[in-house]
């Protein structure tokens, strides 16, 4: 008799057990009738409060114009492995940015959800850049993924180091040659990296991409299907050469030659670096994320070398919504991702509210962009914004007014974050070993690569 | 499961139980001067072994200091100084004063107290789901005896000949879609906690534990009429403190240090334990702040040991014991 | 059956549910679906293809395996030549302290206190290669570097692995006067009847007796060094130039490097060829114990 009550009791608790296991599990389905649910994308990790703030602000102003949906925000930093671990558990949430490198792949994997019908629906997909819009579509033209920013890449300088080091903060360097003496000068004098260059997660393989576009060459070639890699060409081979001589010979790159994009960034906001190459975007994270003292950033367009071949390296992101998400909460995310991205671009009082939210909270304003729709878009959006605008745009002037003379090029077409994978460790040898045989690397790089774009 | 010897031991070589409580106490009485070592006490008395050992002694006393204890007093200092301080004169003393504010920004910017607790609810957690796996099986196993038991616990034994590592992937996955459950464990401490579980070392600690109590004792309650659960609860788990403590210290300390696995499955921010978080900040938050916050985090585990220095030392050293 | 349940079978069943459950759940079933997945290739969209040994081709055509297993084995040579004499030979004179023993062991095992992240974060600080950095700065006073640390290939693993091992080193001090303080005092005294002196009692008493102990710590760290993470991962990513990249980072990479999807094929093909190296291990130390519990 005891025993069996002993049973029952254990049997009782073995369920309460399984009854915990089955309640943690945080099914989210939507009650019926209930407001839609989406989760977004915030800001970075390590973002100022104020930041986040602003942003939250932002997500009241859209639940109370869509009273039929709630907002939960995450905050994101898009890096290969973190995505991938969170495409492969279903983490990611209902709106999440990814960048042009990566809508193909994803959009052929199926993982990103068709929302042409809702993006159709705000009436202004005809107005695209055609080169922009395409990062996100299929190739029957459906639209995955929504262009929210593209950047070029420029050239990041500390005024305050130009100025130690005496050189014009106002006239950073025209030609590569004028970066590398620029550099030493800068090393020499202040004892600070005068050049750095990312070189980790992808970053390395992307950066000497850019250089070896601004110098000529190209990555990859494209006839009909077939992709070929060309990363073993003389441009980029020239673009080490530069690097190997500014490390080598000048010593100028300072010490650390394990940068990625945050570290690169950190580093470059405390001081501890005088040029660096990266997206014409990274301000706003320098502000959000370093606290950087806005009086010592500089941004200049990237030396490109003359002749027609060399080009500008450019991309950006797109907003795209979770394939497992149901419809309802699909077009609630397609409204999101209007509300939030776009229509700043389109309207004024978007324009002015979403600006006007940003500067209450000391949030960077008006930093240069590059058209996702066309250049009059922007300028009109420019002059909508002006009242508000909190950055020092003198000091990007260089960007600003040499941008549009630049022939901007796209990312390599196939398999590019992989192919850049492949490229650091090239860039990591030239900075760490003065022996690094750059030809030699970059051929079997390139063999690597072309095992990689073969494979599909 | 990175570092020389820091992953847990496969296996004992004695019978675990062999005497566990009382190697602790002779252990303790080891200590003391009574007992003598390698120098016998007529050659402690000889000037030279004495001045010799003494001076080797103290050489190591001081070398221990320094290697030990001097990077945590750097990061200390460092987390009190101005970043600027530390990059330009890493070694200097406090050149431009302390700077208080260092401690307060981390504790609010980094969250420290959220992803305190967490590295505790992690930690707490699977401490009790090792815990309730073990003695349960091990009771079941030792003293219930089915007659599946030997299949099950050569089955279990089994997975210690696999590696964790081969599991990372396929664990992975199966924490996405569990069998049974049908609903993804990830942002749920329960992807932690119940992986944890699964390890045969503790069955096997606490098998070969049970088999050593007098089988007697176990008879005579189930004579005066108690159930298994009574048997369990009120005979056999008061009988095996010692045991408890030694598989709740390596499952405590091993759930503190883990950092693949929680990284994988709290991708969550507002979960994860403070050794998850500190990287991803490491990169955005400015140097000074880091080092306050390393700080504070180095130095919670580092009282606690502290405070509960013999518990810990008597079961690394029982660790030992059992590992040799 | 119900004979079964009135010999209290039930109830012993309901007792091994939670280690049916978990065992089942989280070791047995994904270690059956390794074995699977290594023949299969998923994404995890798209239903699972065998694939026969292609996955295992792959693994073994990539040639950054190699460079993998001998950055391992380099990591688990210097983790060996660093990492194992050292706190042998502190426990050693540390078992001789007669007051305040106490004091040297706390000391010693301090540093397997502090987070293991906290202390690579803290070590990636002091391997700053300015002349200002840390390391640089108190070596500077005696005249030597500046070093490159972590930014060089060929100082970054040994700068690993020291980390590694002060990070560790305290753990195995422990262990070995456990040991130490185990061994009979009769021996000794037996030595020295026959006139043996200090260091041929250490070299004739001690080292014998702890032969098992030995042992047991070398297969132990070969077992941990072979599946080293956290510092490569943290410290280097692998770099520079995959001069850091070990055999777990490289499955890592595998599974979730891609920010396309993983090839989950590969990763679990890698898991399986380590792991059968380590089971090897694995079941060398059981017998070696054994053998030794039995004499």
């Amino acid at each position: 008799m005891t025993s069996n009550r002993r049973t029952a009791a254990a049997l009782a608790a073995a369920a309460a057990v399984a009854g915990l296991l089955a309640g943690c599990s945080g099914s989210s389905q939507q009650p019926d009738g209930g407001p839609v649910q989406i989760s977004v994308v915030s800001l970075k990790p390590g973002s100022e409060q104020s930041a986040f703030d602003a942003f939250e602000e932002q997500v009241r102003q859209f639940e109370a114009a869509n009273p039929g949906i709630d907002v939960t925000s995450q905050e994101y930093e898009w890096t290969g492995p973190t995505f991938t671990a969170q495409l492969a558990g279903g983490t990611l949430p209902t709106v999440f940015t990814v960048p042009f490198t990566d809508g193909q792949g994803l959009i052929e994997r199926g993982q990103l959800a068709d929302i042409s019908s809702y993006v159709e629906g705000f009436g202004y997909t005809d107005r695209f850049n055609d080169t922009v819009l395409r990062a996100g579509q299929s190739e029957d033209g459906q639209i995955f993924g929504v262009p929210t920013a593209a950047y070029g890449v420029g050239l990041h300088y500390n005024r305050t180091l130009f100025a130690q080091a005496g050189l014009d903060p106002s006239r950073p360097p025209a030609t590569w040659d004028d970066v590398r003496t620029y550099a030493r000068q800068i090393a020499e004098r202040t004892g600070q990296a005068g050049y750095a260059q990312m070189t980790q997660e992808n970053t390395g393989g992307w950066m000497l991409t850019s250089l070896t576009y601004a110098l000529g060459g190209r990555m990859q070639s494209t006839q009909g299907a077939d992709v070929e890699a060309t990363v073993d060409n003389r441009y980029a081979e020239q673009a080490l050469g530069l690097l190997r001589d500014m490390r080598w010979t000048d010593n100028s790159m300072g010490s650390n030659f394990l940068y990625d994009w945050g570290t690169i960034n950190q580093d470059f906001a405390a001081g501890r670096i005088g040029m660096y190459m990266g997206g014409s975007d990274v301000y706003e994270s320098l502000v959000q994320q370093n606290n950087i003292n806005p009086d010592d950033y500089g941004l200049a367009v990237l030396p490109l070398a003359p002749g027609a071949e060399a080009g500008l390296l450019g991309g950006g992101t797109l907003a795209a919504v979770n394939v497992r998400a149901t419809p309802e909460q699909q077009e609630a995310a397609a409204r999101w991702i209007d509300f939030y991205y776009m229509s700043k671009y389109l309207r004024e009082d978007a324009a002015v509210l979403d600006a006007r939210t940003n500067a209450d909270a000391d949030q960077p304003v008006g930093l240069p962009e590059l058209p996702i729709f066309d250049r009059a878009t922007l300028d009109r959006y420019n002059t909508w914004i002006q009242p508000f605008v909190n950055v020092p745009l003198a000091q990007m002037s260089s960007f600003t007014e040499g941008i549009f003379e630049q022939d901007l090029a796209g990312e390599p077409p196939a398999h590019a974050q992989e192919m850049y994978a492949v490229l650091d460790s090239v860039v990591q040898s030239v900075l760490t070993d003065p022996n690094a045989d750059a030809r030699g690397l970059l051929a079997t790089a390139d063999a690597e690569i072309q095992t990689i774009l073969d494979r599909g | 499961m990175s570092t020389p010897t820091r992953t847990r031991p496969p296996a004992p070589r004695t019978p675990a139980a062999a005497p566990p409580p009382a190697s602790g106490r002779r252990r303790g009485r080891a200590a003391e001067p009574v007992v003598r070592g390698i120098v016998s006490p007529s050659e402690w008395r000889t000037p030279r072994v004495r001045t010799g050992l003494g001076l080797t002694q103290v050489v190591l006393l001081a070398a221990l200091v320094v290697v030990s204890l001097g990077p945590m007093a750097w990061l200390v200092k460092a987390a009190l100084t101005p970043t600027q301080d530390t990059l330009r004169d890493p070694m200097a003393f406090f050149p431009n004063g302390v700077d208080w504010a260092n401690l307060s920004t981390a504790w609010t910017s980094v969250h420290i107290d959220l992803h305190f607790a967490n590295s505790m609810i992690v930690a707490v957690g699977a401490w009790l789901v090792q815990l309730v796996v073990a003695t349960t099986g091990g009771y079941a196993l030792s003293v219930l005896r089915p007659r599946y038991g030997p299949v099950l616990y050569w089955l279990v034994l089994s997975t210690l000949f696999v590696p964790a590592v081969v599991l990372l992937v396929p664990l992975y996955l199966t924490v996405l879609s569990p069998p049974l459950l049908g609903a993804s464990l990830i942002n749920t401490f329960w992807a932690v906690w119940l992986p944890a579980g699964a390890n045969a070392f503790n069955v096997l600690l606490a098998k070969r534990f049970f088999d050593n109590l007098p089988g007697e004792i176990f008879e005579a309650a189930r004579i005066d009429g108690a159930g298994p659960l009574r048997v369990f609860w009120s005979v056999l788990l008061p009988m095996s403190r010692p045991i408890l403590g030694v598989i709740s210290v390596f499952a405590f300390v091993a759930a503190w240090k883990d950092f693949l696995w929680p990284l994988l499955v709290l991708p969550d921010p507002d979960l994860q334990p403070l050794s998850v978080r500190l990287p991803t900040l490491a990169s955005s938050i400015e140097l000074d702040i880091l080092l306050a916050a390393l700080m504070i985090s180095a130095l919670i585990p580092v009282v606690l040991f502290l405070v509960f220095q013999r518990t810990f030392l008597r079961t690394a050293g029982l660790g030992g014991a059992l590992k040799g | 059956m119900t004979t079964w349940f009135r010999r209290g079978g039930f109830s012993t069943f309901l007792f091994l549910l939670p280690l049916i459950v978990v065992f089942g759940v989280f070791s047995w079933f994904p270690i059956v679906r390794a074995a699977v997945m290594s023949v299969q290739q998923t994404n995890l969209v798209t239903a699972p293809r065998f694939v026969g040994l292609d996955n295992f081709r792959t693994v073994f055509e990539d040639p950054l395996l190699w460079t993998a297993v001998q950055n391992t084995a380099w990591f688990a040579l210097i983790a060996l030549v660093l990492g194992y004499p050292v706190p042998l030979v502190l426990a050693v004179i540390m078992s001789e302290v007669r007051r305040f023993r106490g004091l040297y062991t706390a000391i010693a095992y301090l540093p397997v206190v502090v987070p293991p992240v906290v202390a690579v974060l803290m070590w990636k600080v002091f391997y700053d290669a300015r002349p200002e950095g840390v390391f640089n700065t108190i070596l500077g006073w005696f005249g030597l570097g500046p070093f490159q640390w972590l930014q060089s290939a060929t100082t970054a693993m040994p700068a690993l692995v020291l980390e590694a091992t002060w990070a560790a080193a305290g753990g195995t001090v422990i262990i070995y006067l456990a040991a130490l303080v185990a061994v009979p005092h009769e021996l000794y005294e037996a030595a020295e009847v026959d006139g043996a002196g200090l260091w041929r009692k250490v070299w004739h008493v001690t080292m014998p007796q702890l032969r098992g102990v030995l042992l047991v710590t070398l297969i132990l760290q070969i077992i941990s060094t072979s599946q080293v993470f956290l510092e490569p991962f943290l410290f280097t990513g692998g770099g520079p130039a995959n001069s850091t990249l070990t055999v777990l980072l490289l499955i890592y990479e595998y599974a979730f490097a891609s920010s396309l999807g993983g090839d989950y094929g590969a990763a679990t093909a890698l898991s399986l060829m380590l792991a059968v190296f380590l089971a090897a291990l694995s079941a060398l130390y059981f017998w070696l114990t054994r053998s030794w519990s039995t004499s």
